[in-house]
């Protein structure tokens, strides 16, 4: 077992795949366009795709409990419009408190989600349309129909995002700390591998004397906070909050996670695969328009050809990978 | 039976009620529909509550009505909702140029008059449109920003909204075609047309990708409210050395206007958002006053905006043209800022 | 009762009335009059002339929900339909604006709209472990990215020969003629999925699809078929849709699939699979409609009227099972 080649330690994990298939897309990228490796378009792209990759995680969560969330990019724009109000009608103004109001605002929204779904027993897909339109609704009247908070309606807490710390901006240490924290967490502690447990097999977990409806509770609410900080990251990063922003994407971090090879069924995927998925979707977004061969009509036509190819690709060599590792049990 | 009965005499009462108080004007007990193009649009909505003072001033009663998302489908059905009620006339601003046709006409034949202002339909569905600002002035104006902050010569680029947004094609074909016809102009090059879909995230993508491909890139012309100012933002935090200018709302870029090298934008310009709300609700009340058809070289008074005189639109309709539109600079940005 | 809503393979009605009655569908019934007494109090104009003379955009959406409620019933979803709309629309005005006579622009849309959905189907059955999700999102943006590359700069076309669409948008007194389409597909919809071998499979793939797969049922056949149908109305649904708008561009049909999901998730089809039916998809498809008209005609704001639906969602299928979990605890302390 532990003379695996490097083949086949390469065919045999997702993860690996997506890191090839990630590198492959730079390496085309660097050379149609060289000015992509730098490490200055690296930042501005993490910047740019911070509140994907943040929420990424949070989708990790409901996605392994066998859920999902369509209701985040309302909370999103809840949570994001209310602290731009609050700054513009100068109710607060100091950048630490415009995060604890947003990551409540998130944490209440998510919890709400949470104990529909794992006390009424309502479908994910169902309980979370419903919140996308009541939250959403909710952003528009928090936002006096339509009032936007512009740049310098917002004071300092804009200058979050344009701060650096050792030379990076403060978003990007965000992103690493919460990548850090959630793969220390999904891996190492008991609510973590929880997370796992029900996912694999919930009946499996309720006997094992997990408590599956506070778990289930437990991941929306972790989406919601997230959800929060990517309310509160997406005005700061652009400096301006609307109470359509962010509408449909969603399915950009859905989409981050399935990449990422996070099953939709439940039980399978990693922090890791998340961050990989997301990255590959912030590098097509990023090099598309740096690309020079293509009319500007066609991007969005090849953005979603370039999604079904990944998956596709990723479900055949998966197909092989699995082969190969039938061949080595039989000799 | 009983209770519709009721509360159709409560909503009649109601209309009465609202109306009474306001005698004095041209328009009593008239209802008039403003159709915007989405919810939650602040642009829109500084025009719409200038439209509502005015037209309340003169009596009548306006329902801003608007659509459950920015398309021609989710405007069909606010059509259809008000054309079920008694509305003396419609003033919309359009999500698409010729998908709306056959409920304008159908309001038109129930009698209710129609304009257009900010974004026209065809000519075929409506009876006139209040333009903002005459589409040729808007492209000179941006042309020669762009010839001024580039010091007459360079590479420039049009950040846009959509690749479909009619009011930013019209602009920007307007002009290529000045760039064409007058040789002060020889010395700009425009190297590309990109689309940010007025989304903050792609319009950075955009700008980055931009400066990326074009190193030498002088200056950015973003015709639309969104882009400019995630252009602007990115522009001011990257310290770069291109420029911007557009069109954009005073209070989301008074940030970023300055003279000086730390902001992204000299100048940019838009139009009088207020007046352009006056002008569409005097417009239409002249309408249902059958003060004017809609016909070219019509006139008529609005209030004290002045006189104007229908002329003919590039698209084979009538419009009145609101004016030229206005800079705005460091000397009057803050002053702006706190209007819109 | 109320829960397990519509019918199941394994839910055995009891006594006929009972079932009638304390069914999902009977709730909605009684739901549906209570929107239009309400409606009717409401606005001033509610009546059943405005209603009819509204209906028609609505109509068209309700189309969706047929096939959708069977993908539902699979355990499935598809998000591509609103972008097959957008894209089989422009290709109808594109074939109509050639001259082409007016059966040819018909089976035309519906090519187009069948093609897009063989290729969702192509995909998800032939990569069966992908998620229908992921793929449909894929194909969305592809098929409304190719209409945006047709349609090119300005996003919109309109056809230079409405008959053909105006005939199609005709009534009948004042009754449209696509609400009889509406109710005769519906009903052999209905049909197919309640009475037919081929109702009962898709039941039984959505209930277990390995074992269905077992049992010698041709599991990625009926799912293929089912994909590729979803096009075709879809197709159906822009003919319809340009009845009224002349024309195609790049936002048509956005949001239609969201619409379509929730009427059938409303009306007590299970998106987990194997369970519901189209009669309570129709009769929820109807109240949204009458609601959507009567709070639209005292001009309630558009977020609030998605808010009362979201609501409306969650309750529809939460309240049901809150009652049922009191009335377990209820049992178990006596």
């Amino acid at each position: 077992m532990e003379k695996k080649s490097f083949m086949k330690k390469l065919t045999g994990s997702r993860e690996a795949l997506l890191a090839v298939i990630l590198v492959l897309l730079f390496v085309v990228i660097t050379i149609i366009s060289p000015s992509f490796l730098t490490f200055k378009s690296l930042t501005d792209m993490l910047k740019n795709n911070a509140v994907t990759m943040v929420m990424s995680l949070g989708m990790l969560c409901v996605m392994l409990v066998g859920g999902i969330d369509i209701s985040i990019m309302s909370t999103l724009a809840l949570t994001g419009m209310s602290i731009g109000m609050l700054l513009k009608y100068e109710h607060i103004s100091s950048t630490f408190l415009a995060f604890v109001i947003a990551l409540a605002i998130g944490i209440a929204c998510g919890f709400l989600v949470g104990l529909v779904i794992s006390r009424a027993d309502v479908p994910p897909i169902i309980a979370t349309m419903g919140f996308m339109y009541i939250y959403r609704a909710m952003g528009y009247l928090v936002s006096h129909n339509g009032e936007w908070a512009s740049a310098a309606a917002l004071g300092k807490f804009k200058d979050f995002a344009t701060t650096k710390f050792l030379g990076m901006s403060l978003v990007i240490w965000v992103i690493i700390l919460c990548y850090v924290i959630f793969f220390v967490f999904m891996k190492w502690t008991t609510i973590g591998r929880r997370i796992y447990a029900v996912g694999s097999n919930p009946s499996a977990a309720e006997v094992s004397g997990i408590n599956v409806k506070n778990i289930k509770l437990l991941v929306y609410t972790i989406m919601g906070l997230l959800a929060g900080l990517g309310g509160a990251l997406q005005v700061s990063i652009y400096a301006s909050a609307m109470p359509d922003m962010q509408q449909g994407g969603e399915m950009d971090v859905i989409a981050a996670c399935v990449i990422g090879g996070v099953s939709m069924s439940g039980g399978r995927g990693t922090v890791l695969g998340a961050l990989l998925g997301s990255l590959i979707l912030a590098t097509i977004a990023k090099a598309l328009p740096l690309i020079p061969f293509f009319d500007q009509l066609w991007l969005n036509t090849i953005k979603g050809v370039i999604i079904l190819v990944v998956v596709v690709v990723n479900i055949v060599l998966q197909r092989t990978a699995d082969k190969n590792a039938l061949k080595g049990r039989e000799m | 039976m009983n209770k519709k009965i009721v509360s159709a005499v409560l909503c009649g009462a109601m209309i009465l009620g609202s109306a009474v108080p306001a005698m004095a004007g041209s328009a009593d007990g008239k209802k008039i529909a403003l159709v915007g193009k989405s919810a939650g649009n602040a642009f829109f909505e500084i025009a719409a509550k200038s439209f509502v003072e005015t037209a309340e001033a003169e009596g009548a009663t306006v329902d801003t009505v608007y659509p459950e998302a920015a398309t021609a489908d989710a405007q069909i059905k606010v059509l259809d909702n008000l054309i079920s009620q008694d509305y003396d006339a419609i003033c919309i601003s359009a999500n698409d140029v010729n998908a709306l046709q056959a409920k304008l006409q159908e309001a038109m034949d129930e009698g209710i008059k129609i304009s257009c202002f900010d974004s026209a339909t065809n000519p075929d569905s409506r009876q006139i449109f209040v333009n903002q600002a005459g589409t040729v002035a808007v492209g000179q104006a941006l042309l020669d920003a762009c010839l001024d902050i580039s010091g007459g010569e360079g590479q420039f680029a049009i950040l846009s909204a959509t690749s479909q947004a009619a009011n930013q094609n019209a602009w920007i074909d307007a002009m290529k075609k000045i760039m064409e016809e007058d040789d002060k102009y020889s010395k700009l090059e425009l190297v590309e047309v990109a689309y940010g879909d007025d989304e903050p995230q792609k319009s950075t993508d955009q700008t980055a990708a931009l400066l990326e491909k074009y190193p030498d890139l002088k200056v950015i012309c973003a015709p639309t409210t969104v882009g400019i100012a995630a252009a602007a933002k990115y522009l001011q935090d990257n310290g770069s050395a291109c420029k911007l200018t557009g069109l954009g709302l005073p209070s989301e870029m008074l940030e970023y206007t300055g003279a000086d090298d730390e902001h992204s934008c000299p100048y940019f310009y838009l139009w009088d958002m207020q007046g352009l709300g006056k002008l569409s609700a005097l417009t239409t009340i002249a309408l249902i006053n059958d003060e004017i058809t809609g016909a070219v070289d019509e006139t008529f008074t609005a209030g004290d905006l002045g006189d104007y005189t229908i002329t003919a639109a590039d698209d084979g309709g009538t419009e009145v043209v609101l004016g030229a539109p206005l800079e705005f600079n460091p000397d009057n940005i803050e002053e702006m800022a706190k209007l819109y | 009762m109320a829960g397990k809503s519509g019918r199941s393979i394994n839910n055995v009605p009891k006594s006929p009335v009972k079932q009638m009655i304390f069914s999902w569908e009977g709730i909605l019934v009684l739901l549906f009059i209570a929107v239009n007494i309400f409606c009717a109090n409401f606005s001033e104009f509610y009546n059943l002339k405005s209603l009819l003379r509204q209906m028609p955009v609505y109509l068209a959406e309700i189309f969706l929900m047929l096939p959708m409620a069977y993908i539902l019933v699979l355990g499935e979803i598809d998000i591509s339909v609103g972008s097959i709309v957008c894209l089989s629309a422009t290709m109808a005005c594109i074939v109509a604006n050639t001259g082409a006579p007016f059966i040819m622009v018909i089976l035309a849309t519906l090519l187009v709209g069948s093609l897009c959905g063989a290729v969702n189907a192509f995909v998800l059955t032939r990569f069966e472990e992908l998620p229908p999700m992921i793929v449909t999102l894929a194909t969305q943006i592809i098929f409304r990215g190719i209409a945006e590359i047709v349609l090119g700069s300005g996003g919109s076309i309109s056809v230079t020969n409405t008959e053909g669409f105006a005939a199609l948008g005709g009534k009948v007194g004042r009754v449209p003629y696509i609400l009889f389409l509406v109710l005769i597909l519906g009903i052999i919809a209905a049909v197919i999925l309640g009475k037919c071998t081929f109702g009962r499979r898709v039941y039984a793939i959505g209930t277990n699809r390995l074992a269905a797969y077992y049992s010698g049922i041709h599991v990625q056949k009926i799912r293929f078929v089912i994909y590729t149908l979803m096009g075709t109305i879809s197709g159906l649904c822009a003919l319809f849709l340009m009845s009224s708008s002349f024309g195609a561009n790049t936002t048509t049909g956005n949001g239609f699939e969201m619409d379509a999901i929730a009427m059938a998730v409303f009306g007590g089809i299970s998106s987990t699979g194997g369970k519901g039916n189209i009669a309570g998809g129709l009769i929820s498809a109807f109240i949204i409609v009458c609601l959507r008209v009567g709070l639209g005609q005292r001009n309630i704001h558009p977020q609030v009227i998605l808010l009362i639906i979201g609501v409306l969602l969650i309750g529809a299928v939460a309240l049901p099972n809150i009652i049922k979990e009191i009335q377990k605890k209820a049992k178990t302390a006596k």
